[in-house]
């Protein structure tokens, strides 16, 4: 995996609490004297996701979105919990698939963009209308 | 025993409507609106219907060769059960209740029981509170029950669940007398929660059909007449709170072990303690029914009385095979303490096991024991597994596709989105 570029933090619309580990088996055994001068590695969990409880990772099929630096199998990191607002990258529901589009929130009607020229927009009456699954916070880019 | 709550506090039962089934559809929109049955292991029986497989006549545990040859005719879709996405699923509903509540009680996979206080309107309000936060950051639908005892608030519960007009949340006290009677009035004893099916015949026996005639029994004579646990019932439905904390329950599916402690515990080193206690009785009890499980998850909670730290971390750890092992039951739970604050005091912990299954249908499990774990060979695998997918790596003859899961029947298994990096939730950029 390579360097993380995202479209953009989205501001958190959430103040919930937010310490996690990943739930993976951790070997545990007796304290090194060393930890005492140790804080630990970098734990990309703590930095990138702001809840546990409402963030997945999805992983993108299709080259629609590669204008925000999001590619064909690359992995986004979505929050349920945030507010989708004009402009956010979002993961929708489109036919029964979940499908990664940027949402224009405009004075005519609600708009999934895709950020390539050879993908036309799609129009929704209201936000109503649609079913937000999460807000794209990270993209996990291969480089 | 569970701590009784300060002043009028209530109760709120929260649940996963059809667990199983809605924690496919949150990563599988094509499922809405379809019917939709998940499986026992093996792909048995139907073990959840959503409501439109109840809606077509499918009873609870039908067999799946009886539904196959009309799937296609009722547009009826099958699952197998994954266990993991839906232990990872309880663990995040399980946290994500707790910031709600300074006492919680996972009562199993898909349910809790919350601490709560405040009017009947303001708790009106919390129950949609809650249930809007579940549906919309972790993607399940649940119900509310809220009442001053837990017996009640399951009845609260069910009816929120049954009747369209509550949205999802109901409050027994403020429902009028009257049609609460009538609900009680309906339901059979059977119905009702720790009343088992045996004690419904005696029941009827002295008159009581309806849990209405079981709330107006003399809950002395039902002590004389049945035992201690029938008249905590009788008191609960009249008001009383008196169901204490069970500290091990079997479902149809799990194990629990939960208790609280005597004094806090303010350290990882002592949960630590606490689970590898729990993992021996859990690996005792999985013997003695001739099980083993496959996932496993650990929980910890913050005390009622010490609302400024509360905390109710949760995390759920597939196993690396199925097992009843005490050291593996441990270790896995283990997983919970790096999420455990040191100085922070946690009253109660326990642990939950599910994807049972019994012990005869085993791998090769010989070079899974003890002498070979301490080279790190189970970790290795599991680490190999984890990594590049179930199946990719085995020992001797597990080491066939299909890995060490390969005595089970889970032909309509859906990914485990969200605890493997090589099966996560595909997002279409088209």
């Amino acid at each position: 995996m390579g360097v993380i570029i995202g479209p953009r933090v989205i501001d958190a619309g959430t103040s919930l609490l937010s310490v996690l580990i990943s739930p993976v088996l951790v070997a545990a055994g007796y304290p090194s004297p060393a930890q005492d001068y140790f804080d630990g590695r970098i734990d990309l969990n703590e930095h990138l996701i702001k809840d546990i409880t409402s963030t997945y990772v999805v992983r993108v099929s299709g080259d629609s979105m590669e204008g925000a630096g999001i590619s064909d199998g690359d992995e986004l990191i979505v929050n349920r919990a945030l507010e989708p607002r004009d402009g956010c990258v979002v993961v929708a529901v489109l036919d029964g698939e979940l499908t990664v589009k940027r949402l224009r929130l405009t004075a005519s009607g609600v708009v999934l963009a895709a950020d390539n020229p050879r993908y036309p927009d799609i129009r929704v009456p209201a936000l109503s209308d649609l079913v937000i699954w999460g807000v794209a916070t990270r993209c996990l880019h291969h480089v | 025993m569970s701590r009784a709550l300060p002043g009028r506090g209530s109760i709120a039962l929260v649940d996963v409507n059809c667990f199983y089934a809605s924690a496919e559809r949150a990563f599988d929109p094509s499922l809405e609106d379809r019917p939709l049955v998940v499986l026992s292991n093996n792909d048995g029986c139907a073990v959840t219907r959503s409501p439109e497989a109840k809606a077509l006549g499918i009873p609870l545990g039908e067999p799946w060769f009886k539904l196959a040859p009309r799937a296609s005719e009722w547009g009826l879709v099958a699952r197998s059960s994954n266990y993991e996405l839906y232990g990872d699923i309880s663990a995040r509903v399980m946290e994500l209740l707790g910031r709600y509540s300074a006492w919680l009680e996972v009562y199993s996979i898909d349910e809790a029981f919350l601490g709560v206080s405040g009017t009947p309107a303001e708790l009106q309000q919390l129950g949609y509170s809650m249930k809007t936060a579940v549906r919309r950051n972790v993607g399940v639908p649940v119900c509310v029950g809220i009442a001053e005892t837990k017996t009640l608030a399951k009845l609260a519960n069910k009816w929120a669940k049954h009747n369209p007009a509550f949205d999802g949340v109901c409050h027994w006290d403020a429902v009028p007398a009257g049609q609460r009677e009538k609900l009680m009035a309906g339901l059979s004893v059977i119905e009702l929660w720790g009343v088992a099916a045996r004690l419904t015949k005696r029941l009827n026996g002295l008159g009581i059909h309806s849990v209405l005639d079981l709330a107006r029994a003399d809950p002395v004579r039902i002590r004389d007449r049945f035992s201690v646990v029938l008249m905590r019932t009788v008191l609960e439905l009249q008001g009383t709170p008196c169901i204490p904390l069970e500290e091990e329950r079997i479902g149809r599916d799990q194990l629990i072990f939960s208790r609280s402690f005597a004094a806090p515990i303010t350290t990882g080193a002592g949960l630590r303690q606490v689970f590898g206690v729990y993992a021996q009785q859990a690996s005792a009890r999985l013997a003695k029914h001739g099980l083993q499980a496959k996932v496993l998850t650990a929980f910890a909670a913050t005390s009622f009385y010490n609302p400024q730290a509360s905390s109710h971390p949760s995390v759920c750890v597939p196993l690396p095979m199925p097992t009843a092992d005490p050291v593996l039951l441990a270790r896995a739970a283990y997983a919970l303490l790096p999420r455990i604050v040191d100085g922070v005091k946690y009253v109660r912990a326990g642990i939950m096991v599910t994807d049972l299954r019994p012990t005869g249908n085993q791998a090769p499990l010989p070079v899974f024991e003890n002498p070979h774990e301490e080279r790190g060979i189970g970790s290795l695998l599991e680490e190999v597994s984890r990594r590049y997918g179930r199946g990719s790596i085995g020992l001797g003859q597990a080491g066939i596709r299909g890995g060490p899961d390969w005595s089970m029947k889970r032909d309509m298994l859906s990914p485990r989105y969200t605890t493997h990096w090589a099966e996560l939730p595909i997002v279409k950029a088209a």
